[in-house]
């Protein structure tokens, strides 16, 4: 809110009046004004308490619309035979994350005060004394939660079409009551040791890690733990034949692909400039047109920028490299190009964007060759995309943050892009936040993948895979166009005996027509 | 709003002194000014907050269709995509009408309203537009509740029949008593003349809303029969799987979004301080609106994943969707005046309360589709009783205004009569829908204008009634080239698919 508040001294302003008759007249006349400007300054303490929640509370149903588009995202890009697996982790993802952010997430995350490592303050757990104070609402408690689960729908991507549905719910779990709390505490909240908005002064390098809206605190954690479980349980049967040459295993709808990406992108409008948290604030009494309703609308017009470079660099790229034009990778650029410009979306200029967005694209196609070379499968390339692109973002901020646009969002005079002039400490703050996530989401989900695959709990068995795990676990195919296809009227002795895994057929029959 | 900004010139005049009046005029002028800009801040603030809530439950029409298109076969997935279209449209010209005025045309005697019939001497000081988008959002949410129960086996003239004259009548004479400050049930009424001393609480609708639809979707689904091959002749229950599981969980995440202006935006107005100055206004609960929807629905979701591995052997996605959607449709009633912890028990108690509807219905051979008027109907219901036991008194005061010595939740230490006007709810909701929807349907059938023939049941309406089927995958797949444009049956020899 405006620090400007309106006050007003009944003594102070009775003196100045007291050249009219009397002296007690005076101090009525100043009474009445002064609790005038009281009533006035409480309206607007309201006003923009409605305001700011409105925003937010908005804001927020926008990045929960993130999961309906990753739900769809994931559909389409794994075969049909495993399409109701991979939606209901999504589903889960957003259920099981609001029991377990709700106990203990949030407060590990946001809890204050507390040391900088983790929070701890007891009225945040299960939100028992919420809300406590001013700039933290239920809003709040919403937004952020809908930030948890998208973190965890990520990793789903890289292990999907081979995962027992027992190990998404442990890790999923963890990873949004845990492990991304931790990280995200460490760097938004005011106690985070290396948080830019750090209330003690004691930043890191003077600068502290700018991460406005989470490439590295959403994209990468979640793109990290997906490396770890996609390392840990290998590539799915078929994917890299014996000689080493890959083959593509094509998602069944490329429709869905398209639903999810611009559900997608409609949601990162509350993602980005979701972020701010409040809209109701003037940045410059000269400038009243100026506030931070404008750095909000500059955000979104940075995230839109960024993923369309992204996505035409992407579209040309591939027209040279693979000879036609294609829908998938362009749509995956795309979000490559938003996961980017999540770190600096608020803190660089709309031309900075386009770099990002256009940077992006090649490391995205970059970890993509990359990975083939490695063997390494991914069936939503999540890890490339949210790990690569994620860490480029965070880079990309520390070489392109503006100083204006650094100093309104995290007040003080603190280093800047390192090419817009502004030296490398924040760069240096930036790479530290890199290494710091991978390093603490690899010790964190490697070993819990490591356990659960120990366990035999991580990958399916060779013959459910190649059945597919929906004929397998989850009651039954996921479609069902003619009559004729629908297993279920069927004695079950008879479906058992139509799968038949073969070494170059991917589905059973009945065979999808898609 | 509390704390207006008043002035009297003449009273400052002659504190101010003898040649003050210039002086005071001014001020007085100037907090004049000040007072109305806050006045149309405040209304600029409200509309927004209103209108992009009522955006948000008219996504969930598009829900709705999504779920009920990936419930049904395919054969009839443009038959029922077409009834949820027509809902919407039909509904906005009906509600416009008279549904709007039978429902909030104040003042009236507690049964049903009376003024702005097609929106005459409109906006009033309390409700403007988008309090009416608002509401119509509600009313097509009902009529397409009921299109899930009699899916797959009505004819299309009898969708239009009673979904007219539900989001025209029925459900706006429900909403009256409930919810307009004249209604009869209503804990709008001014403190000494509400039912039991507290009115039913049904802040967004698991009565008025989702037990309407449930029930009127009950009677259809009774009155027209099981789908063919549901049951068989030994009474064994045979699943008619949906036909994508893609659509159904489309369809379930859109309404999720939606509720989040079915659930908070029911405050209509979020500029409403508790206490003028402080962080804790409307707007806080709101927010624990939003959160007590979410925890519920979670809630129910992890417990029907759970329940049905128990019952069934393996994890089901649409159960854990419709599951997920009971937990909505029973944190409705009470989002508002509950706590969150108490949220998670009426999404877990909306998941039991569902699975074993749907065990009953099996047991008496009742169809329905997209299980509706059990997940409405039941956990609707179940989420009217669950406000009587938990509902919080600091809550209540808040939304419903104070009342020293009001009734709350009975397991909160309020005492019985809450529940007791919750129950008297669910029992006047049931009775009023069968009396006028049971009848409706009864006549429809009479007429033979209800069920459709047993061979358009078989081939697909689609291919009958809506010029072909709604998928062509495959160039050579597209039959509708086949059909003579005069009869429902193609030309070719091709036997009906069965």
């Amino acid at each position: 809110m405006d620090t400007a508040t309106t006050t007003c001294s009944a003594v102070d302003l009775a003196a100045l009046l007291s050249s009219s008759s009397n002296s007690t007249s005076s101090l009525s006349a100043a009474t009445f004004l002064c609790s005038q400007i009281s009533n006035i300054s409480n309206k607007l303490s309201d006003t923009t308490f409605a305001v700011d929640n409105t925003y937010l509370l908005f804001s927020a149903y926008l990045v929960f619309a993130m999961q309906l588009g990753f739900a769809m995202l994931c559909a389409g890009s794994v075969r049909a035979k495993n399409t109701m697996n991979i939606m209901l982790t999504n589903v889960l993802d957003a259920a099981a994350g609001a029991i377990s952010y709700y106990l203990f997430g949030f407060a590990f995350a946001f809890g204050t005060p507390s040391n900088g490592f983790i929070g701890r303050h007891h009225s945040f757990f299960a939100l028992s004394s919420y809300p406590e104070r001013p700039g933290s609402d239920f809003s709040f408690f919403l937004y952020q939660w809908a930030f948890a689960i998208a973190a965890a729908g990520i990793t789903s991507g890289s292990i999907a079409e081979r995962t027992q549905f027992v190990a998404y719910l442990i890790y999923s779990t963890f990873l949004t009551g845990f492990v991304y709390p931790t990280v995200s505490h460490w760097f938004w909240s005011s106690d985070g040791w290396a948080s830019a908005s750090r209330s003690d002064n004691n930043l890191l390098f003077g600068s502290g890690a700018i991460d406005f809206a989470g490439s590295g605190v959403v994209h990468m954690v979640g793109g990290i733990a997906g490396l770890w479980g996609a390392l840990v349980e290998g590539p799915r049967i078929g994917r890299f034949d014996r000689s080493g040459r890959s083959v593509a295993l094509r998602g069944h709808s490329a429709s869905l692909v398209v639903l999810g990406t611009f559900l997608l992108w409609f949601g990162w409008y509350g993602f980005n400039p979701g972020s701010f948290l409040t809209i109701l604030k003037g940045y410059d009494k000269s400038r009243p047109y100026y506030g931070q309703w404008s750095a909000v609308g500059r955000t979104a017009v940075t995230t839109t920028l960024s993923g369309c470079t992204a996505a035409l660099t992407t579209l040309f790229s591939k027209r040279l490299l693979a000879g036609h034009w294609n829908v998938i990778d362009v749509c995956n650029g795309l979000l490559g190009g938003f996961a980017a410009i999540t770190s600096g979306c608020a803190v660089v200029e709309p031309w900075a964007a386009i770099v990002c967005g256009f940077v992006a694209s090649w490391v995205l196609i970059g970890f993509n060759l990359l990975a083939k070379k490695l063997k390494y499968d991914d069936p939503l390339e999540a890890a490339q995309l949210h790990g690569g692109c994620g860490a480029w973002g965070l880079i990309f901020t520390g070489l392109f943050a503006s100083k204006q646009y650094v100093n309104e969002v995290y007040s003080g005079d603190r280093p800047y892009g390192l090419l817009m002039g502004g030296g490398g400490k924040l760069l240096a703050a930036q790479i530290v936040q890199i290494i710091v996530i991978v390093g603490w989401v690899t010790v964190t989900m490697g070993p819990l993948f490591y356990g659960l695959h120990k366990m035999n709990l991580l990958r399916i068995s060779a013959e459910d895979e190649m059945a597919g795990m929906d004929m397998t676990r989850h009651g039954g195919f996921a479609y069902a166009y003619n009559d004729e296809d629908d297993v279920s009227t069927k004695p079950w002795g008879h479906m058992a005996g139509r799968v038949e895994p073969t070494s170059r057929s991917s589905t059973p029959t009945p065979t999808l027509t898609v | 709003m509390s704390g207006a900004i008043t002035c009297s010139a003449a009273d400052l005049a002659t504190l101010l002194g003898p040649n003050a009046t210039a002086a005071a005029d001014y001020i007085c002028g100037q907090l004049g000014t000040v007072n109305n800009k806050f006045t149309d801040a405040a209304f600029a603030i409200d509309n927004t907050y209103l209108l992009f809530s009522a955006y948000l439950v008219f996504a969930m029409q598009l829900g709705f269709a999504m779920l009920c298109a990936g419930s049904v076969r395919a054969k009839n997935t443009m038959n029922i995509m077409l009834t949820n279209v027509l809902d919407a449209a039909a509904g906005g010209l009906f509600y416009y009408l008279f549904g709007y005025a039978f429902a909030f045309g104040g003042s009236s005697e507690g049964f049903i309203g009376r003024h702005n019939f097609a929106l005459r001497d409109f906006p009033t000081p309390t409700a403007d537009y988008s309090f009416f988008l608002y509401q119509w959002a509600f009313a097509i949410a009902a009529a397409g509740i009921t299109s899930g129960s009699i899916a797959e086996r009505t004819q299309f003239v009898a969708y239009l029949i009673y979904s007219s004259f539900l989001t025209g009548f029925v459900y706006p004479v429900v909403s009256h008593w409930f919810w307009s400050p004249d209604g009869w049930a209503s804990p709008f009424r001014s403190a000494d003349d509400r039912l039991f001393s507290t009115g039913a609480i049904d802040f967004a609708g698991s009565g008025v809303v989702h037990m309407v639809g449930g029930i009127a979707g009950l009677w259809g689904a009774l009155i027209e029969g099981p789908r063919r091959g549901r049951f068989e002749k030994g009474g064994r229950a045979i699943a008619l799987r949906g036909h994508s599981a893609s659509l159904v969980v489309l369809g379930t995440f859109l309404l999720w979004f939606g509720w989040y202006g079915f659930n908070p935006g029911s405050f209509t107005k979020i500029l409403v301080p508790y206490n003028s100055g402080s962080n804790y206004g409307q707007w806080s609960g709101i927010g624990r609106t939003a959160v007590n929807t979410t925890l519920s629905g979670c809630t129910a979701a992890l417990t029907t994943l759970f329940g049905k591995r128990l019952l069934s052997g393996h994890w089901n996605v649409t159960d854990v969707c419709n599951g997920l959607l009971g937990g909505f449709a029973a944190i409705t009633a009470g989002c508002s005046v509950v706590e969150p912890w108490a949220a998670i028990v009426c999404g877990f108690m909306a998941s039991l309360v569902l699975i074993g509807c749907n065990k009953l219905a099996e047991l008496v051979q009742y169809d329905d589709p997209l299980e509706a008027a059990q997940l409405h109907g039941g956990c609707g219901a179940w989420g009217l009783i669950f406000v009587g036991l938990f509902a919080k008194e600091k809550y209540l005061n808040e939304v419903y205004g104070a009342t020293p010595g009001r009734p709350y939740g009975l397991f909160m230490g309020g005492g019985g009569k809450l529940l007791g006007a919750q129950l008297v709810q669910i029992l006047v909701i049931v009775g009023w829908v069968s009396a006028t929807m049971g009848t409706l349907f009864f006549i429809l059938k009479r007429l033979n204008l209800l069920r459709i023939s047993e061979q358009h049941e078989m081939q697909g309406m689609d291919m009958t009634r809506h010029g072909g089927f709604a998928y062509i995958y495959h160039d050579n797949d597209d039959e509708s080239h086949r059909v003579d444009p005069g009869s429902p049956f193609p030309r070719s020899a091709t036997p009906p698919r069965v």
